[in-house]
């Protein structure tokens, strides 16, 4: 029962069909036409083998349109189309086969000929394949797309290496006049009668209709921008005398973006068009410029800054790309870390991290004028300097000029102004930290803009550097022999624009002292002519002196009685006390076959006008002639005439004088006289702050040695806790650290896991 | 062997000539009974020690700073009195020559 409808049914499908096929015609003649056209069509259609008979080529393109209007009649387009795909199904094995070919000796080679050579050979079975367009827009895209399909799917991966080779290759495409020999001959159904201007257009033509471009679009992108980050490692690593943004940016605008037009704005019908398709993508690449700029800027920035002011336009450049691309944090990080590596450790000099810290701070706010990054890379190197022992006197050379050490610190174009006062920033508060968001609201508030200033600040008090700049200048001032101190006259009227006349007012009295000396001896001279000219000082205006105390013999006291008398004569309310261990002395050294011209020490002096009552003395004997004198520093001072050949130590501890020079060592009398030999060495006569705190340090061991006695062992804290309730301590746990560290040295105390006690118990 | 001194760079302190056998003194040295001062720096009203800042002798031995004394005289409170030993103040002519001739 079922069956008879059934029957029916399918009789009434066949009628329509029929009808269908045979267009109302008459008889079965439509139907013949449809049997005609169906063949013709399908034989056109039909995906033939490109390396076979191009006898398809031959059929009558008229007859083929007028099967297919046929077709279209009957309502059989969509069945011709299965059909056709049908067909490609079963030819594909044919474009898989050149695909492994081509792609068998690309991988072979590594060539990129053979990938381009395999994208026009796809784009042939593309276009040999393809249905005419009056077949419609949706058999087209449904070819194309199952033609993409399977190419895609056979692709192996290492076309993906292959074609962005072969992309990349295009920027030397676009700029060479003629194609490249490794290029295949451009297919004909891209040939257009005027050769194109360039040699990549085809390629990208050939791309686009196999839609290559839609596919690795991104693949696309990261060519360009690793071509960008190549192009600019190339030419900018290293390269900090010169503004190197503004030239990219040319580079991008000459070779990029005519470039960028292929795979960006192949469709654009108008420049403008163009124009506006290439905005988007090509402010991404600008920002990328930017960022590889800034990230490498970022890398070096360690010796940019070592190159400063060399490396400023580097620097100018970092300033603007950080204005396009945030990279401060990396920015602070790296140097921070850079810093943390190559600066701050224990053997760098002390001079060396102060230099690195004042270009940091030019540098810095040459690309952060407001300072935050400073800010940020700052606080670890002030730590860490404030813990180094000779950072305060490294300062303090830079700024009376110390001649030896090389660059100051100070830049000469800087004006001298009075220090700034800072707010103290507690970086040892716990809940201090650096601000998490760029920049604090009021972090620049009271911050020193001068290099000097900010150096001062990296200590809560001037009073250590005015310290300091005292023991300088007595030093120096000591030192001179010549009477002139115009430079340091000159560094004191600086100094005191900067830490006011009062911290400076001490070392006025050295000055003065300097001129008083000079207008005394001019005086002392005038009574009497003699060889001594002493600066005459003020106790408790200079820095204590290194402590000696022995009695110059012979013609030496002499001469500093007969100096003193006529001093007494001039200021008769004052009288004169010698530092014996102090200054320099130049001495002639008769003997019997040379003469020796020597500037010596006093002690030197002293030992030497002793052998001239008698030739031989044990070192005992002569200590126990001129006084308090260490045994050590007399037997260097003895040591300096033995290497001159006038002394020699006879036995053990004794010294004969060599009338005649010994054989090998005679010096020259002929002649000339030798210079004066120098053997002052470079021990200073004043006592640095560091040893003077370290004097003052002793007096507390007594409070530390009944505290361990007492409670055994203590931890650093604890033990500076303790200390404040000694009179007038007032070191910090670092100089305590320090101390104890000395004092460990001595082996009278040891550490164990942070924990101290004395060596004895 | 002779030794010849050529030249002689020395370094030396000053001191006030007050009589005191001080000569090995090492520490601060006196100081003003009136601002508490070693003699050999200055009074709290000057900069410079020394000429600029003299000292002052008295008969009954004490010795203070020209200015600290001079301020202090004028005071009422002073009475023309020595501050140390409240006996009438006489400034003592200084035997120069006596500690010259050492
Ligand atoms: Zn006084
Ligand atoms: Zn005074
Ligand atoms: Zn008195």
């Amino acid at each position: 029962m079922a069956t008879e409808a059934l029957k029916r049914q399918i009789a009434g499908k066949w009628q329509n069909a029929f009808a269908r096929l045979n267009r109302d015609q008459e008889g079965i003649t439509g139907l013949l036409a449809f049997s005609e056209a169906w063949a013709l069509a399908t034989e056109f259609l039909h995906p033939r083998d490109l390396n076979g008979s191009m006898a398809n080529k031959e059929l009558d393109m008229v007859k083929v349109r007028l099967a297919v209007e046929t077709l279209s009649k009957s309502k059989m387009l969509p069945i011709l189309l299965e059909n056709f795909l049908e067909d490609m199904r079963k030819q594909q094995y044919l474009i898989t086969r050149d695909v492994n070919q081509f792609m068998l000796q690309y991988e072979e080679t590594e060539d990129v000929h053979h990938i381009a050579r395999l994208v026009y050979r796809i784009l042939e079975w593309y276009r040999a394949w393809v249905p005419i367009t009056e077949l419609g827009h949706t058999i087209l895209s449904a070819y194309t797309l199952t033609f993409q399909t399977h190419v895609y799917s056979i692709l192996p991966p290492s076309f993906s290496r292959g074609f962005k080779k072969l992309v990349n290759a295009t920027f030397d495409l676009a700029q060479s006049p003629v194609p490249p020999p490794w290029l295949p001959p451009t297919p004909p159904a891209l040939q257009s009668p005027v050769p194109p201007p360039r040699p990549d257009l085809p390629l990208w033509s050939a791309f686009e209709q196999l839609g290559l471009l839609d596919r690795y679009e991104s693949l696309i992108s990261s060519v360009c921008y690793e071509h960008i980050e190549a192009h600019i490692l190339e030419t900018c690593s290293k390269r900090w005398g010169e503004r190197m943004l503004q030239p990219l940016r040319e580079w991008m605008t000459n070779r990029i973006v005519p470039w960028m037009v292929m795979p960006y704005a192949r469709g654009a019908r108008s420049a403008e068009e163009a124009r506006s398709m290439l905005q988007g993508v090509g402010s991404r690449f600008d920002f990328h410029v930017c960022k590889t700029l800034s990230d490498l800027r970022t890398r070096e920035i360690f010796d940019i800054i070592i190159d400063f002011p060399d490396s400023q336009p580097a620097l100018e450049d970092l300033k603007e790309c950080l204005q396009r691309v945030d990279q401060r944090t990396q920015l602070v990080q790296t140097l921070r870390k850079a810093n943390r590596k190559r600066l701050l450790h224990p053997g760098a000099d002390t001079k060396d991290i102060l230099t690195q810290y004042v270009s940091i701070i030019r540098c810095l706010r040459l690309v952060d004028p407001p300072g935050v990054l400073l800010f940020k890379v700052a606080d670890p190197i002030r730590r860490y300097l404030r813990e180094r022992p000779d950072t305060i006197r490294c300062i303090v050379a830079s700024l009376v000029g110390d001649g030896e050490s090389g660059d100051s610190l100070v830049d000469e174009n800087e004006p001298i102004q009075p220090l700034q006062q800072m707010q103290v920033e507690d970086y040892t508060d716990p809940s201090w930290e650096p601000e998490p968001i760029d920049a604090g609201p009021d972090f620049r508030t009271n911050k020193p803009s001068d290099v000097i200033s900010t150096l001062v600040s990296i200590y809560d008090s001037k009073d250590l550097f005015v310290r300091e700049l005292q023991v300088l200048l007595a030093q120096r001032l000591l030192a001179i022999t010549d009477g002139n101190f115009d430079r340091e006259r000159r560094n004191i009227e600086i100094l005191k624009i900067r830490f006011g006349e009062a911290a400076l007012q001490v070392c006025e009295v050295m000055l003065r002292d300097m001129t008083e000396s000079k207008r005394t001896d001019q005086h002392v001279q005038s009574q009497k002519h003699m060889m001594l000219h002493p600066t005459i000082i003020s106790r408790h205006f200079w820095p204590p002196l290194q402590a000696g105390k022995f009695a110059m013999p012979g013609q030496f006291k002499l001469i500093q009685d007969d100096y003193a008398r006529e001093f007494h004569s001039f200021k008769q309310d004052k009288k004169l006390r010698w530092l014996p261990h102090l200054g320099t002395i130049r001495l002639e050294i008769e003997l019997q076959d040379r003469t020796i011209p020597v500037d010596v020490p006093p002690l030197e002096a002293a030992f030497i006008e002793l052998f001239s009552e008698k030739d031989t003395w044990t070192v005992d004997e002569l200590i126990a002639r001129v006084g308090s004198v260490d045994r050590s520093a007399a037997i260097k001072s003895l040591t300096t005439w033995v290497d001159m050949g006038v002394l020699k130590e006879e036995i053990s501890n004794q010294y004969v004088l060599l009338e005649v020079a010994e054989d090998g060592s005679s010096v020259s009398t002929g002649g000339a006289p030798p210079r004066p030999a120098r053997v002052i060495e470079e021990v200073s006569a004043v006592l640095t702050v560091e040893q003077q705190q370290a004097e003052q340090m002793r007096v507390y061991w007594k409070f530390i040695e009944g505290m361990l006695t007492n409670l055994g062992t203590l931890p650093l804290d604890r033990i500076q806790t303790m200390l404040k309730f000694a009179p007038g301590y007032d070191r910090t746990i670092e100089q305590l650290g320090a101390f104890m560290e000395a004092a460990r040295r001595e082996g009278l105390v040891t550490v164990a896991n942070g924990m101290w006690k004395l060596s004895r118990t | 062997m002779k030794v010849h001194v050529k030249n002689w760079h020395a370094i030396a302190q000053w001191r006030w000539d007050t009589g005191a056998s001080d000569v090995d003194d090492d520490g601060e040295g006196d100081v003003c009974g009136i601002c508490r001062v070693p003699y050999e720096g200055c009074c709290p009203s000057c900069k410079m020690p020394g000429d600029d800042c003299p000292l002052i002798w008295g008969e009954c031995s004490h010795v203070f700073h020209m200015h600290c004394l001079l301020q202090w005289i004028s005071t009422s409170a002073s009475k023309q009195q020595c501050p140390m030993d409240r006996r009438p103040w006489v400034t003592a002519e200084r035997k120069v020559d006596a500690n010259a001739a050492r």
